[in-house]
């Protein structure tokens, strides 16, 4: 079988968490750039991969696969040494994972794009901010947090999802989706993550234990965080209006 | 070991594929009905097995889980007898599954649910119908149909992925189409019949699956009465009837 293709954008937070479990697990592979900015999701080599036209995708031998979540469990299955606790084989705790991995969709992620996107994003994007939309999302990342705060974080002796001691695919997807707040002006990051103390307790365990490669993988994102904070500082200055293009990221 | 407990609404869609796996490949189990016309999923007697307050959810001896996906894959692994093709042991087959299975989260469940919610049930809930939600829904609606057509339904296999026998993700995926049933005849034609291979797919899975299938849609049928009678009476200039049917909220 040749080797693992990783098809992904860096700014990408699926993308992020499949390229942090091959480093972490020590999964040798090729990673392939795809940067959205530039549209080279669109073109006919990556669609030939994957005809949806996101990010992350995989080709291993004659499998071509996409969806992170998708990615992480057949990774965590097809590569031998993979510590059970990414992925445990015993039903009930795998079924455990599976299902915080389907309630992600629709509310973490479902959130914390869509206010990222409509809040601060977007012009880079090329589209509008939108006030009205940021507002829906926030409602939905919010309620989302508040899950996490006290439902999937509750256990005993945790650390991580589901009243594990160690992480699974799921802490890193969804660890990683919140990383893309970073980008936030800093008192809206606070006020949005700070109420939630277990959840970034979380985030630190599942950096800790995935280090140094989480940090590595982010490095593109404080990068951007910068630059909008040195924009941010300019309009304060200046007064203008900082909904011109900055040649950043797109959708992540 | 006791009954596994499947705690479902028929007249949502995720309920419908979890009764509709288990019938279909003979697990037992207890229904239990909650019903969300009658806010039940909200008694704390549920909230204590799913504290989103969402169906489905089943209880197996002393273990709970919810997600309709993580039901179906738990169910498809736990139970001994339950044919591979459903869930298969293969990793490279089992990962695409997957993949449509996530895909679906975003994509067609996130279209088709708003879309009937919006256009036509929100009346009968006591709720107004919202034309600009359905618009938005709609695209996204239309869009994963073309998907389904043109992508997942690529190949010779009657089923997703080009398979040749259904998995959980046609059952689970059908089921969410299912519900555009309740849309008045010209919509749904206008919705659905561009995409052949669609129409082609639910009736292969609705024919893998008999009579369970047919069985467990049954109540769709039933609103659908319900809502044409409610848009004949406006027809007619009567008022809008303000009783509360006893009838499904969101699905
Ligand atoms: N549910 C998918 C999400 C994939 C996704 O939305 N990818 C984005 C980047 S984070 C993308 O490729 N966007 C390109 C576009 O929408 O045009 C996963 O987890 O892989
Ligand atoms: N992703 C979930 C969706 C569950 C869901 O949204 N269930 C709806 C019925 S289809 C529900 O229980 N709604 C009750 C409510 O929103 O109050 C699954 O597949 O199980």
């Amino acid at each position: 079988m040749g080797k693992l293709k990783m098809y992904t954008d860096r700014m990408s937070q699926p993308s992020r968490a499949v390229l942090i479990f091959c480093r972490v697990n020590g999964i040798d592979f090729e990673e392939i750039k795809v940067d959205i900015s530039k549209g080279h999701h669109l073109t006919p080599d990556f669609t030939e991969v994957n005809p949806l036209q996101k990010v992350p995708a995989i080709v291993h031998g004659n499998l071509k696969l996409s969806e992170s979540h998708a990615i992480l469990v057949y990774l965590a299955s097809a590569f031998t040494g993979i510590a059970d606790h990414w992925y445990p084989t015993e039903l009930s705790r795998r079924a455990k994972i599976n299902s915080v991995m389907d309630w992600h969709h629709s509310n973490l992620r479902n959130g914390a794009v869509n206010y990222v996107i409509h809040t601060t994003l977007a012009p880079a994007l090329g589209r509008q901010l939108n006030p009205k939309a940021a507002i829906e999302a926030e409602k939905v990342l919010l309620s989302s947090l508040k899950a996490l705060e006290d439902f999937w974080l509750n256990g005993d002796d945790g650390g991580f999802l589901c009243d594990n001691t160690q992480p699974s695919v799921a802490d890193l997807s969804m660890v990683c989706e919140l990383m893309q707040l970073e980008v936030l002006d800093e008192r809206d990051r606070s006020r949005i993550l700070s109420p939630y103390k277990k959840v970034l307790q979380w985030i630190e365990n599942t950096r800790t234990a995935t280090n140094p490669h989480f940090e590595e993988v982010h490095n593109i994102l404080y990068r951007v965080k910068k630059k909008l904070e040195q924009q941010r500082a300019r309009t304060a200055e200046t007064g203008t209006d900082p909904s011109n293009r900055m040649g950043g990221p797109s959708k992540i | 070991m006791l009954k596994v407990k499947v705690y479902a609404d028929r007249m949502s869609q995720p309920s419908r594929a979890v009764l509709i796996f288990c019938k279909v490949n003979g697990i037992e189990f207890d229904e239990i009905k909650v019903e969300i016309s009658k806010r039940q999923q909200l008694s704390p007697e549920f909230a204590a097995i799913n504290p989103f307050k969402k169906l489905p959810a089943i209880v197996d001896g002393r273990f709970k889980l919810f997600e309709s996906h993580a039901i179906l894959i738990y169910l498809a692994s736990a139970f001994p007898g339950i044919a591979d093709h459903w869930y298969p042991a293969d990793l490279s087959r089992r990962a695409r599954i997957h993949s449509v299975l996530d895909w679906h989260h975003l994509n067609l469940r996130h279209g088709a649910a708003p879309f009937v919610l919006h256009s036509v049930l929100a009346p009968v809930l006591g709720l107004p119908l919202n034309p600009k939600a359905a618009a938005e829904a709609e695209k996204i609606l239309i869009s994963s149909l073309l998907k389904l057509e043109n992508i997942w339904l690529k190949g010779n296999g009657r089923y997703l992925l080009g398979n040749l026998q259904p998995s959980i993700a046609d059952l689970s995926l059908v089921c969410e189409i299912m519900q555009l049933e309740l849309l008045d005849e010209k919509d749904r034609e206008r919705i659905l019949g561009p995409h052949k291979k669609v129409q082609e797919w639910i009736e292969s899975t609705r024919n893998a699956t008999r009579p369970h299938f047919d069985e467990v849609h049954k109540v769709l049928y039933k609103v659908k009465e319900i809502i044409q009678a409610k848009q004949s009476n406006q027809g007619d200039g009567v008022m809008q009837s303000k009783t509360k049917s006893p009838l499904p909220s969101k699905m």
